[in-house]
């Protein structure tokens, strides 16, 4: 048995609150409801004597919103993948901090239903994130949970964003695309995502609540974006572990799945 | 099992440790202090106002070009709100003050009216009377598109193109030049065309061209100042790489001929086989963004402005090459003085 070969896997959905705020579009933040669903695998490596963990996290979001009067809506959706390492230090048996780097690709948009010229604005943007997570173990009352924090934060990026009044149609239909990808970090891209997560035995189930504070934003070229997101979530975590097969032996028929 | 001294680890390890944790606070208290948020304007009759006011100053294209003083506008029409004023009377005074850039790509949205600026051609003469081309066209035309079109008895193909909102297709172009290849000259009449989508006007002007040619720059705001904009990118037209017109070509104009109406006449200006007949274009050169006031009505204007191929301004239309207006003499007897223009052109 290999400890690079055991794998965390989760799978989570999740419901909350959105707020969508884009110049490009209107100067009024929107308001509504958040639907996610995330993936999520992690575990150790051969890297520093197994001290480092890689983690592989999807998330996709879709929300649906409101101006202040009620009176128009956006429909916003982002596609976020997270790939990375974490140092872990071992502070304890049942405690440990993480601390690493991903690399954060991010690829949307955000419709508004009413806007005529200007009625969506894409979201691209590629990002090296500090990361930091600490994991506790735990039990109450001898029933074991656990809990995990974790914050990414990105430092270092490039973002895609038209010019401050310039149409999509300038950009791709009359080919100008002259500073419509920008260099990003913490001062015009100040944006955090952070997990509060609870592990919980189920019988033989490993059931997974957690709380995602999605906080994106950014000032380019001088159009003023932000969608925060405020999402509980829910799913299930599997303990798998990974059996290589170089030799391709076929599996015996009486277990193959197919 | 760790013991306690090897959970405390060396000086250097507590130190990384520290380091690890200090980071991220010191990276979360910087995210805290950074919200990116709206600047909010109260739901009242000053707040719409001052909403308007800063929506129009930082966005609106033409400012200096329309030496509008926009600060003085602002003082004039503050002194008209009152707190107790109605929806209706607020939505007037809006109105009002956005009339005042002369742009028929300004309105102002609300449930019950729309605000609008329409004196580009409500000021002139009509130049069309919709009742006397459904007697040229006959009941037998044919629909291609957004394309109404039919060879006229002397052999001249007639086209009727009343809104570029109204999708042409390269397959349309196509059926509409094949069935008029036998005419000495077509007429393609976009009067009382207010527009509609840019693409389709470039698809139909690139018919008739043999070569790629320049045809205007477009420019865009840069910033919040009146004077911010991106250095000007050139157009052009390029030839459709399926049938494309040899012969001569009249486009008759009148002055509800607008937006990308205005653009299509700008490109067709610049061919050779070419002529431009009737009266001034509308104009309307400024690309249209929309926004919205905190009460919910919705406000578009002119965002990006678009030049002709000499970097002129072309928001107050386009002048034709040859000026003619519908004589009423012609028009009782159920004449098109502008069509017969253009057939006795075609002729010659």
């Amino acid at each position: 048995m290999q400890a690079n070969r055991y794998l965390m896997r989760a799978t989570m959905y999740g419901v909350g609150f959105a707020n969508v705020y884009d110049t490009y579009l209107s100067p009024q933040e929107y308001v509504g409801t958040d639907f996610r669903i995330s993936r999520e695998t992690m575990r150790i490596t051969k890297l520093f004597d197994g001290n480092v963990s890689v983690q592989n996290f999807f998330q996709a979001n879709i929300s649906y919103t409101h101006n202040k009067v009620d009176n128009n809506n956006t429909f916003a959706g982002l596609v976020n993948w997270n790939y990375g390492l974490h140092y872990q230090f071992r502070i304890t048996d049942n405690f440990k901090l993480l601390a690493g780097g991903l690399a954060d690709l991010n690829g949307g948009f955000v419709y508004n239903l009413r806007n005529t010229n200007n009625p969506a604005s894409a979201r691209a943007y590629i990002n090296l994130d500090a990361s930091g997570m600490a994991i506790w173990h735990l039990k109450i009352k001898n029933y074991p949970i656990v809990l995990r924090y974790q914050a990414n934060i990105p430092v270092i990026g490039v973002m895609f964003s038209p010019n401050y009044g310039q149409s999509y149609y300038e950009i791709f239909t009359l080919g100008n695309s002259s500073g419509v990808v920008q260099f990003t970090s913490l001062h015009n891209q100040p944006s955090i995502r952070q997990i509060l997560s609870v592990d919980c035995p189920i019988g033989s189930s490993k059931v997974r609540f957690s709380y995602l504070w999605d906080m994106q934003q950014s000032r380019v070229n001088q159009i003023e974006t932000h969608t925060y997101g405020h999402v509980f979530m829910v799913g299930f975590v599997q303990d798998l572990y990974r059996i290589r097969n170089k030799k391709g032996t076929p599996l015996p028929s009486a277990i193959r799945v197919y | 099992m760790i013991n306690y001294k090897d959970r405390k680890g060396s000086k250097k390890d507590r130190a990384i440790r520290k380091l690890t944790l200090l980071i991220p606070i010191i990276l979360l208290l910087f995210i805290a202090s950074s919200c990116i948020r709206e600047d909010e304007y109260a739901n009242n009759p000053q707040g719409n106002l001052d909403a308007l006011w800063t929506i129009i100053d930082e966005k609106y294209c033409f400012l200096e070009y329309k030496e509008i003083n926009w600060d003085s506008i602002y003082t004039v029409y503050q002194k008209r709100l009152t707190t107790s004023m109605s929806s209706e009377d607020l939505f007037e005074v809006l109105g009002d003050m956005l009339t005042e850039l002369k742009d028929g790509h300004v309105n102002l949205y609300s449930a019950s009216n729309v605000a609008r600026y329409w004196s580009w051609y409500e000021d002139y003469p009509r130049n069309f009377n919709e009742s006397i081309i459904e007697d040229y066209l006959g009941t037998d035309y044919r629909i291609a598109g957004g394309a109404k079109y039919k060879i006229l008895d002397d052999n001249v193909g007639y086209v009727y193109y009343e809104s570029f909102s109204d999708a042409i297709g390269n397959g349309n172009l196509d059926e509409i030049l094949q069935y008029m290849a036998i005419c000495n000259g077509i007429i393609i009449d976009v009067r009382n065309n207010g527009g509609g989508n840019l693409s389709n006007s470039t698809t139909f002007a690139a018919r008739f061209t043999n070569e790629k040619i320049l045809t205007g720059y477009i420019r865009h705001k840069t910033g919040k100042g009146h004077n911010d904009f991106s250095d000007p990118v050139a157009i052009y037209l390029e030839p459709s790489s399926s049938i494309r017109w040899q012969k001569k070509v009249i486009v008759l104009t009148n002055r509800h001929a607008y937006s990308a109406t205005n653009n299509f006449v700008n490109s067709m200006r610049y061919l050779p086989q070419v002529t431009i007949l009737g009266d001034k274009t509308g104009g309307g050169s400024g690309m249209p963004f929309s926004s919205e006031l905190p009460n919910g009505w919705s406000v578009r204007f002119s965002a990006s402005p678009y030049f002709d191929a000499e970097m002129n301004q072309i928001e107050f239309g386009i002048d034709p090459d040859i000026k003619v207006d519908m004589l009423s003499s012609d028009e009782d007897k159920g004449i098109d003085t502008m069509i017969e223009a253009a057939r006795t052109l075609l002729k010659n």
